[in-house]
């Protein structure tokens, strides 16, 4: 069925045709130019390897985003061991966010805006990842896989060696955190 | 009992995470119906939770490409890896 020969040629066309979505695709969620090529390239070899196995059901880019979503939960699970990342269970760092009868600290302002509009705007794009980018590490990768992957929870917590609860807790001091970010670095200035 | 707003804020974010309790449930909605500040908040982590769902969905479309030098590579790899799996010719 498969034509040996047109093997690489059909890999140079994806390459051609895919390259850059599965790139930007990486990079939102990796956040690093050089762990997303290594993914697409990845992705590639192995969609390549496996093409008899492509039936044709789904869209070749949709295949391929499937392949490449596998290979960034790879690299993100490798950062956790490699870098023996974990997050501090004992002290909480929302609660800096609340004084000491557990009110807020400073109010959390109302939001304006509409997620499609705000999803489409570049600018708010790199306020986002920029505000990511400062998490602490455990709470950025688990915050990535988690809102930006679309991991489903248990994965999550194999890829990341945490229980369930944990993943709660550390989605909830990445909300915070993000929130506080967000508000400050483009809500409050957009407002004013 | 009365939730303080630091208690509030967790439920709101496991809201999203897992099904609340029945106690759970009730605490966040009479806590809500009270407390401007924690409705704001709750409105903030929803927003935040659909634009990222809009992000998840897609690669948006913008300017950031392959560098000719990435392409490069990733050519190369593929062909290396031709020649290596099954003795095709570059």
């Amino acid at each position: 069925m498969v034509d040996e020969t047109s093997g690489s040629n059909t890999a140079m066309a994806w390459l051609t045709e895919h390259g850059d979505y599965l790139f930007r695709y990486a990079l939102m969620r990796l956040r690093d130019e050089e762990q997303a090529r290594d993914a697409v390239q990845e992705t590639l070899l192995a969609a390549w390897r496996a093409n008899a196995g492509f039936r044709g059901d789904s869209s070749v880019r949709t295949w391929l985003v499937g392949i490449l979503k596998h290979k960034i939960t790879d690299q993100i699970r490798k950062q956790i061991r490699d870098r023996r990342l974990s997050e501090d269970m004992e002290s909480d760092p929302t609660s800096s966010y609340f004084n000491p009868a557990g009110g807020w600290a400073s109010p959390p302002g109302e939001w304006r805006g509409n997620p499609e509009q705000l999803a489409r705007d570049s600018q708010f794009r790199k306020t986002l990842m920029m505000c990511i980018s400062r998490l602490p590490d455990m709470q950025k990768e688990v915050f990535s896989l988690r809102e930006l992957a679309g991991e489903d929870s248990e994965t999550i917590c194999k890829a990341c060696h945490i229980t369930t609860t944990n993943l709660h807790v550390i989605m909830h001091r990445a909300r915070m955190a993000l929130r506080a970010c967000l508000e400050e670095h483009w809500f409050n200035e957009e407002q004013s | 009992m009365k939730s303080s707003c630091q208690q509030v804020s967790k439920l709101v974010s496991d809201a999203h995470e897992r099904q609340l309790t029945l106690g759970e449930r009730l605490r966040l909605r009479m806590h809500l119906a009270i407390c401007d500040l924690c409705r704001a908040y709750a409105r903030d982590i929803r927003l935040l939770k659909s634009i990222c769902g809009l992000l998840e969905k897609s690669a948006v479309d913008d300017s950031t490409c392959l560098s000719e030098a990435d392409r490069a590579r990733i050519r190369e790899a593929l062909l290396a890896a031709g020649k290596k799996d099954k003795n095709i010719s570059p």
